[in-house]
């Protein structure tokens, strides 16, 4: 997908919203609406703007809008992600993007299925073992000790109360 | 009065007073340093300790761990971008950006100076204004919170460099965020779809372990390489230039904590919002606001130097009226009662002597927070060299886990996760992330304030409160500075330009 589309679906999932919170916002009394709704219109409005504004220029202005376009002799060179790639550098770059938000998911999954703890410790260990940072022994040690000090400052000292994850009933049951 | 202030020291050289406030800043800046605790919960957590001990020791370690919050927030904002909680956020915006140019120690060293600097100031007006400060306050109200917070929002051309629209897009969303939840006002569940969860709101700490740290760390997998690459970024710069830009930055430094002590006096407006208008001031009054956002240092110098003389700001109404300038303000209002102490203004009379060993407490405590930062500057400063296997990892597992530990609720690790990806393409799309959480931070005073204005003096509030009008005048004078500035730098360019094709004509 080029630049070009990348940013119009961003401006239209971003229009989008505004109208949704404009539509929320009339179950609301005059009071509770009072900033939400001209907020979200003006908010509608400047996507709008933006629109029409990024679809009128050249893809190395992407960066720029109606207002900062005066601004572009003094401003600092167009940042790099601004640049058109070449097909295959954009797939490869789409691709560590989805490698990197399946980190977090996987962190996030593990989180809500076996609590902090057990996550801390599976996803650290996972991490150092796939990306062969350290040898298996040593990746375990500190990874050992990374959750025990985890554990220790957070739901030991800070008294902060455990949450056993969605699992629990299931491993209860085990028990 | 002399008597008071040498009698306030005195208290606090026993053995007891001097092993708690040791204490307290060792525990506070740890508890600084992890993401989504702040000196809050730092309080929170010793509040159940302090009975039974001197009244100066108490208040040394329940003081003593709240300053020491303020620069552990810091270190975690300038080395990872990750606030440790929402007084760190202005941090973020050169801090982090010096860390990637190698100027870590450098940053570490003028915050903690700033932050000295600022507390020692703060604590002086404290002393020097406490019989002063009563009308001042009573003079303001909500319309006059209003015209602060719509002051902070003037930050936002800062940070839109390239695109102000989608800047403004940034803060509008960023704004509508915060309306998540029970409205304050009118007590109607806004944006909730029936969830009982976010009918508490989105947690500001939570929202920017997202935007900042997961959105970082996500990018620095991607990049597979240190956030400071000694290969290709010397780590160069030293402590002594960080405490020597602090120095030479003393009016500002100034400015910056008269300001602190500004906001902390008025109660409910918060740290947050003072070093977002640190920033804000440093910006707008910087003969070179373009380096701003890209590490220069004033934009740590004073949000620092802020937050150190809040402290000494939020102590005074919460000594002379018993109204807490912030909510670790309200939690040293219980260790009050704990201790049999009653604020009000014959704590200005009678316990004059405990509210000079608070100041003393204020500058000690800065002045032993700022020698151990000061010395474990460059360690701290190596951190960010790590390689990114070892860094990913350990940060997201912290991050997660100080997102479950805000609350007690695995929901906001859902939302730190949700705001991580928001922020990614944040980042990528060139909406600023800075934008979205000041819109964020400031939108609940807006609309409180605007609503209580319009309740107490109806519509036509600003006709009748003209100090509030005064500062309406001064805010958009202020919002209207960077154009006037950028204005001029183009006739001074087209000047230059016609001057230098006239020469080679």
């Amino acid at each position: 997908m080029s630049r070009r589309a990348q940013e119009n679906v961003v401006i239209a999932v971003l229009a989008a919203v505004f109208v949704l919170v404009i539509v929320l916002c009339q179950d609301f009394g005059p009071r509770a609406r009072m900033i939400p709704l001209p907020l979200a219109v003006f908010g509608l409005i400047l996507a709008a703007i933006q629109a029409v504004w990024q679809n009128l220029r050249s893809t190395d202005e992407l960066q720029m809008d109606l207002i900062s376009i005066q601004e572009r002799s003094l401003a600092a060179a167009v940042p790099e992600s601004g640049k058109e790639g070449k097909g295959a550098d954009r797939g490869t770059a789409f691709r560590q993007e989805l490698g990197a938000f399946g980190i977090v998911a996987a962190l996030l999954v593990l989180e809500l299925a076996l609590g902090p703890i057990p996550a801390v410790f599976l996803f650290t260990g996972g991490y150092f073992l796939l990306t062969r940072h350290y040898s298996v022994p040593a990746g375990l040690i500190y990874t050992a000790v990374f959750t025990a000090a985890t554990y220790g400052l957070f739901f030991v000292v800070l008294e902060i109360q455990p949450y056993h994850g969605l699992l629990a009933p299931l491993i209860e049951r085990f028990h | 009065m002399l008597e008071a202030i040498t009698s306030g020291l005195a208290a606090l050289l026993t053995p007891q007073a001097i092993l708690f406030m040791f204490i307290g800043v060792v525990y506070g800046l740890v508890i600084g340093i992890l993401p989504g605790l702040g000196g809050v919960v730092a309080m929170a957590l010793l509040l159940p300790f302090t009975y039974g001990f001197e009244t100066a020791a108490t208040l040394a370690l329940l003081l003593g761990a709240h300053i020491a919050t303020i620069w552990g927030d810091s270190v975690t904002s300038i080395l990872f971008s990750v606030p440790g909680s929402a007084k760190g956020l202005a941090l973020c915006f050169d801090g982090y950006p010096m860390t990637k140019q190698g100027q870590a120690t450098r940053a570490l060293a003028a915050s903690a100076t700033g932050a000295l600097m600022g507390g020692i100031i703060g604590a002086v007006f404290l002393a020097l204004c406490i019989p002063l400060i009563r009308p001042v306050i009573l003079a303001l109200g909500p319309s006059e919170y209003l015209m602060m917070a719509l002051w902070g929002l003037t930050v936002i051309a800062t940070f839109s460099e390239g695109s102000l629209m989608k800047g403004l897009i940034a803060s509008v969303l960023g704004v509508l965020v915060a309306f998540i939840g029970t409205d304050v006002v009118t007590a109607t569940p806004r944006f909730t779809f029936g969830s009982e969860f976010l009918l508490d709101g989105i947690s500001f700490p939570v929202a920017m372990i997202g935007l900042f740290a997961v959105s970082e760390m996500m990018k620095l997998a991607i990049k597979g390489t240190p956030i400071v690459d000694r290969a290709q970024v010397r780590e160069d710069s030293t402590v002594w230039q960080g405490i020597r830009d602090a120095l030479r930055h003393w009016w500002l430094v100034v400015r910056s904590s008269l300001l602190g002590l500004w906001i902390g006096v008025l109660p409910g407006v918060g740290a947050s919002v003072a070093g977002l208008a640190a920033y804000a001031q440093a910006a707008q009054t910087s003969k070179t606001p373009e380096r701003f956002g890209k590490g220069a240092v004033e934009g740590v110098i004073a949000p620092d130097a802020t937050m150190g003389a809040n402290e000494g700001g939020g102590l005074m109404p919460t000594l002379a009226f018993g109204i807490p300038g912030g909510e670790s303000m309200a939690l040293l209002l219980v260790a009050f009662i704990g201790l049999g102490v009653v604020p009000g203004p014959e704590m200005l009379t009678k316990n004059l002597d405990l509210v000079f060993s608070m100041v003393w407490i204020v500058v000690i405590a800065n002045i032993v927070v700022t020698v151990i930062g000061l010395a474990i500057c460059p360690a701290l400063a190596r951190l960010p060299t790590l390689h990114a296997n070892l860094m990913v990892p350990i940060v997201l597992s912290v991050c997660f886990v100080g997102a479950y530990a805000t609350r007690s609720r695995i929901e906001d690790v859902v939302v730190a996760f949700v705001f991580g990806l928001l922020g990614y393409l944040m980042d990528k799309y060139r909406y600023s992330r800075a934008n979205f959480v000041i819109g964020m931070v400031l939108a609940v005073m807006i609309e409180r304030n605007l609503h209580i204005s319009l309740t107490l003096y109806g519509a036509d509030f600003l006709m009748q409160r003209p100090i509030a009008l005064a500062m309406l005048a001064f805010v958009l004078i202020t919002a209207a500075l960077p154009f006037i500035r950028h204005v001029r730098r183009r006739k001074r360019a087209r000047i230059g330009g016609d001057a230098g094709t006239g020469a080679v004509l």
